[in-house]
């Protein structure tokens, strides 16, 4: 190939550029001196915690050991700390708080309670001694005793007695011999490891109550609502909450205001004159093309799996005991299930994420160097590798059938959403590093034409912040404080997928529009800048939104709030106008002398505009505020939101670019178009069904039990087992079945065929249009290539109008 | 009145409330999307022509029949004289624009909202129905009824609606496919 010296320069003014590396570099600036904050200032681990004479009740080192008893067992993946974790069971940090808090009052003269902590009925002598005895308690769980110099810690008398009264309490909770809670049977039986776990939910609910030093709330700003401690919303919750809300209502005026009249933007609607859509079928495919069939179809099966494990997941809240009849407990535990569902969500995902990048970069590049194909053969298998090491590493570590240091390396760490163990995390990292590779080698000689602020450098960027965010959570160790293991663990959770994720998608998208001829690659650009800096300004110092009671300090709440309420601008703003503009590609309205070929693909990134603005704009800000979030975290409001937001965006999108490149592996004759319109209709309604049906009602419910009754209640087995609650859980089957039979499916299928045909063009390789530069081109237009290099040939003369 | 029926009434209500929003800003929506494909031009209603910000004006020329819409072009030479071309059009025979002639939805995103919305208000009528399974006394018929038959009665609406516009998308014609430059 030809050296060209002279780059193509930047498409746009250069302020674009500017305003986008400055939004980018505050951004990660703020979130660097939170890092800091938050090992400075974060909810302290106690080297010793002693009892009032001084003995010693336990040590820092049993609480470390307690947390990964707690993760290592699944147990996030079962119920929660500091409110993030699963639902089925409770959160931890709420439940250790009530009990304790009971016995205290107990003790100092109240109403007696029975020997797991609970009180045996209402308070039978709601008289003075009553209440200096829950004063009493407030006083004793609210002063801190941690000492900073020594860092040690020294329990009142009552809270010495309710620990010591709570680990049988606990030792029964995990040790039973049945399987009514959804775990397996007797889970956890070592007596050291019991009592480590009930210092670790100790030391939560500590930190819980106990005023930060100079202070009038706790580390977790008063999490969880607890009269008994005198928990209740800060003022920095009231605060923040209203400025965030003001924040967001003046966002979207001011961009509507901005942006109401394309014309001042100076951007007109360009008319298309003539595209042509070259017949997919007819576009030459690279070996390294080929090679995604096996990516997509892989990426089916696991969402066909996720879709039956979530089914069965489903199954433990409408019916916990038995799973019609059978002891499903005893070989798949609820928590076991759970950590598959969750896990397999971000695989089938990215598994999509990474063929369509395959797929596209010699589109791009308008080459591919030799070797790609099998590249792509191997990245497949090692992912398979991880995937299936994932799922029998968890099964083996919840099954108890791995020790400490192996369940850590090869069963799970179990950090919600980073359950996979630390080998698999390596070794999916060092994947998607090859993966980045492999794009780079497609890409070099058309990046060595560009200039960095152009398309092909966003989309190889893009593509490696991918491996680089999702490595960040290497950060998040079992072994280190907990405060510390959640901040990094949302770098992945909220950085990786809300950001990173969807700047990719944009830049993805966009290409694919542009390569389709039916958006100009100028109008692309700005489109994907608009995005990156509107994303940014809110969504990375916005991930402190999941911090805001995890023993952090209070800036990370009023941060978070504030700027993950500037998040819902640009997803107003994407769905509303520029979203709208991609929808052209559904709407040709200009004379094509061939049909568009992808019209449902186009479908699904409509749907990817309406779920981006309902589940994560609507539903996503629906829990966001702190106030909100105080009384609602780790409910079924949050669950309705990650399902709608999740495969909302991130599942329609998948699946959208699989039909987008599925469409050139099968032949046009064979295309499943009936399919790609069921599996549409399946997917989108029953979603819908699953979140209108279920998950919002159900989540109002719970939130108006957490503010109404407690927060504790709230998340107490008999609210799930309620009447009503239990018919709400049974209304979201018919959208259930829908999705699984008319969406998974026929997905599964329409991949399956990808992999059938691409078998059975194995051998056009070699039929003379090998790979030829302008075959790798799917699109013949009037527009699209007048900034391309000129050795493109075949451009068509424009159609003469009528 | 128990619980019950109180929260399925409220959520009933929601529903049907959600689904007139979504219609609503599916409309509005659409409308910015085609303000988008027109933006720089205005449009004259009374006479059935677009002026382009340059002042020049677009007349009909052509009905579309297979995607309901009419086709509206500028003079060609006073378009590959206009120093704003580039950002106008690449065609050589005057600048077009479209205006589609079926009430909205006539876009297929269009459809899919509406699709949605239909299966709001039906899933009001669902849950409507199991609650009067659950509770029919006649005081708690007397709440459950009405709104039911109002959700029945705005899903009749809806759908009807949804059946009969079109997605105006032309059928696949499997082997249709452009050649050009392939060989
Ligand atoms: C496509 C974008 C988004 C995706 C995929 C997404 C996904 C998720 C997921 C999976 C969770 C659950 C995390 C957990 O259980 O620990 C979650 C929680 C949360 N999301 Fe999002 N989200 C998105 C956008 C947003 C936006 C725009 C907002 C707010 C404006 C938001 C606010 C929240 C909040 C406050 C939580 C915490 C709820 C809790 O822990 O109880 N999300 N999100
Ligand atoms: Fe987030």
């Amino acid at each position: 190939m030809e050296e060209k010296s002279a780059r193509r320069g930047f498409l746009l003014s250069k302020g674009w550029l500017q305003a986008v590396i400055i939004v980018m570099l505050l951004g990660f600036t703020v979130l660097g001196i939170l890092a800091y904050r938050t090992y400075e200032d974060g909810a302290p681990v106690p080297v010793k915690v002693l009892d009032p004479q001084g003995q010693l009740l336990f040590d820092g080192d049993d609480i470390t050991a307690g947390q990964q008893v707690f993760l290592h067992n699944g147990l996030m993946e079962y119920g929660s700390v500091f409110g993030h974790g699963a639902y089925l069971g409770p959160d931890y940090t709420a439940d250790y708080l009530r009990r304790s808090s009971n016995i205290a009052i107990a003790e100092n003269g109240g109403p007696p309670v029975d020997e797991d902590g609970m009180e045996l009925a209402d308070d039978p002598d709601p008289g003075p001694a009553s209440d200096i005895a829950r004063q009493k308690t407030i006083n004793q769980f609210r002063e801190n005793q941690f000492d900073e110099e020594s860092n040690e810690l020294t329990f009142s008398q009552t809270q010495t007695d309710a620990f010591n009264k709570l680990i049988p309490y606990y030792t029964r909770f995990f040790s039973a011999d049945n399987t009514e809670n959804g775990l397996r049977k007797e889970a956890i039986t070592d007596p050291e490891d019991l009592r480590n776990l009930t210092a670790f939910f100790a030391w939560s609910a500590w930190a819980s109550a106990a005023e930060r030093p100079g202070k009038d709330y706790s580390y977790t700003n008063n999490w969880p609502p607890e009269p008994r401690v005198d928990n209740s919303p800060t003022a920095n919750a009231l605060v923040w909450s209203a400025i965030s809300l003001v924040a967001l209502l003046g966002g979207i005026g001011l961009l509507f205001g901005a942006f109401g009249r394309y014309r001042d933007l100076g951007w007109h609607g360009r008319e298309q004159t003539v595209v042509s859509f070259r017949d997919p079928s007819t576009v030459a495919l690279t070996p390294g093309q080929k090679s995604t069939a096996w990516f997509f179809f892989v990426m089916a099966a696991l969402f066909v799996i996720q879709c039956f494990v979530g089914a069965a997941v489903q199954h433990y809240r409408a019916e916990l005991t038995s799973f019609f009849g059978f002891d499903l407990a005893a070989i798949l535990p609820y928590n076991l299930l759970r950590t598959w569902h969750v896990q397999l969500s971000l695989f089938w995902v990215a598994t999509s994420f990474v063929a369509a990048g395959i797929f596209l970069a010699p589109m791009i590049a308008r080459r591919e160097p030799r070797g790609q194909g099998k590249l792509g053969y191997f990245l497949l298998v090692a992912l398979a590798v991880v995937v299936f090491g994932t799922l029998i590493g968890s099964y083996l570590g919840i099954h108890g059938v791995l020790e400490d240091a192996a369940t850590n390396w090869f069963g799970l760490q179990g950090f919600e959403y980073l359950d996979l163990a630390r080998l698999w995390q390596v070794l999916l990292v060092v994947g998607l590093i090859v993966w980045v590779y492999m794009l780079f080698r497609v890409m070099r000689s058309r990046l060595r034409r560009e200039h960095p602020g152009n398309m092909p450098w966003l989309f190889f960027l893009a593509a490696c912040a991918i491996p680089a965010f999702y490595a960040v959570g290497l950060l998040a160790r079992t072994a280190e404080d907990f405060t510390i293991t959640e901040f990094w663990r949302f770098w992945v959770v909220h950085l990786w997928v809300e950001d990173f994720l969807e700047i990719f998608t944009t830049v993805m998208v966009a290409y694919m529009f542009v390569l389709l001829g039916v958006v100009r690659e100028k109008v692309a650009l700005m489109v994907i800048l608009l995005d990156i800096g509107l994303y940014s300004v809110g969504g990375v110092v916005g991930t402190m939104h999941h911090l805001y009671f995890s023993g952090t300090p209070s800036e990370h709440m009023a941060l978070g709030a504030f700027f993950s309420a500037i998040e819902v601008v640009p997803l107003t703003f994407l769905t509303v106008e520029a979203w709208s503009f991609l929808q052209l590609g559904a709407n040709q309205e200009s004379k094509s002398t061939s049909d568009f070929p992808h019209r449902w693909a186009v479908m699904f990134l409509v749907a990817v505009g309406f779920w981006n603005f309902l589940g994560a704009g609507v539903f996503g800000f629906l829990v966001n505020l702190p106030i909100v979030s105080y009384f609602e975290i780790g409910t079924a409001l949050t669950a309705n939101h990650a399902h709608a937001a999740m495969m909302g965006v991130y599942g329609m999108l998948a699946i959208g670019l699989s039909l987008f490149c599925l469409r050139y592996m099968i032949p046009s004759k064979k295309w499943p178009e009936k399919w790609a319109k069921v599996s549409f209709w399946g997917t989108n309604i029953g979603l819908a069904w699953m979140c209108f049906a279920t998950l919002l009602p159900l989540g109002i419910m719970q939130l108006y039990k957490s503010v109404d009754d407690g927060y504790f209640e709230a998340r107490q087995l008999d609210f799930l087992t309620d009447k009503t609650t239990e018919m709400l859980e049974w209304m979201r089957l018919p959208g259930d079945v829908v999705f699984i039979v008319f969406g998974a499916i026929p997905v599964l299928y329409m991949c399956f065929l990808g992999v059938k045909y691409t078998i059975a063009r194995r051998g056009e390789d070699g039929d003379g249009r090998g790979e030829a530069d302008a075959e790798l081109f799917t699109v013949i237009s009037g527009t699209s290539m007048e900034d391309e290099p000129p050795e493109i040939s075949g451009r068509p003369e424009p159609t003469p109008g009528t | 009145m128990n619980t019950e029926v109180l929260l399925a009434v409220g959520y009933a209500a929601l529903l049907l409330g959600g689904a007139l929003l979504l219609e609503w800003l599916s409309r509005h929506t659409h409308n910015r999307s085609q303000a988008w494909r027109t933006s720089g031009f205005d449009y004259d209603a009374q006479h059935d022509f677009w002026v382009c910000h340059k002042g020049e004006q677009l007349w009909p020329t052509e009905f579309d029949r297979e995607k309901r819409l009419v086709r509206y072009r500028a003079k060609a030479t006073v378009c590959n004289a206009c120093p704003a071309k580039v950002d106008c059009t690449d065609s050589h025979h005057g600048r077009e624009v479209t205006r589609a002639v079926d009430s909205w939805p006539h876009s297929e995103a269009g459809r899919f909202h509406r699709a949605i919305a239909v299966m709001l208000v039906v899933l009001a009528v669902f849950e409507l129905a199991v609650v009067l399974v659950r509770n029919h006394e006649p005081s708690q018929i007397a709440v459950l009824l009405p709104l039911f038959l109002l959700a029945l009665a705005v899903t009749w609406w809806l759908a009807v609606d949804l059946i009969r516009t079109p997605s105006n998308f032309p059928e696949a014609k499997p082997a249709h496919g452009n050649r050009i430059g392939a060989k």
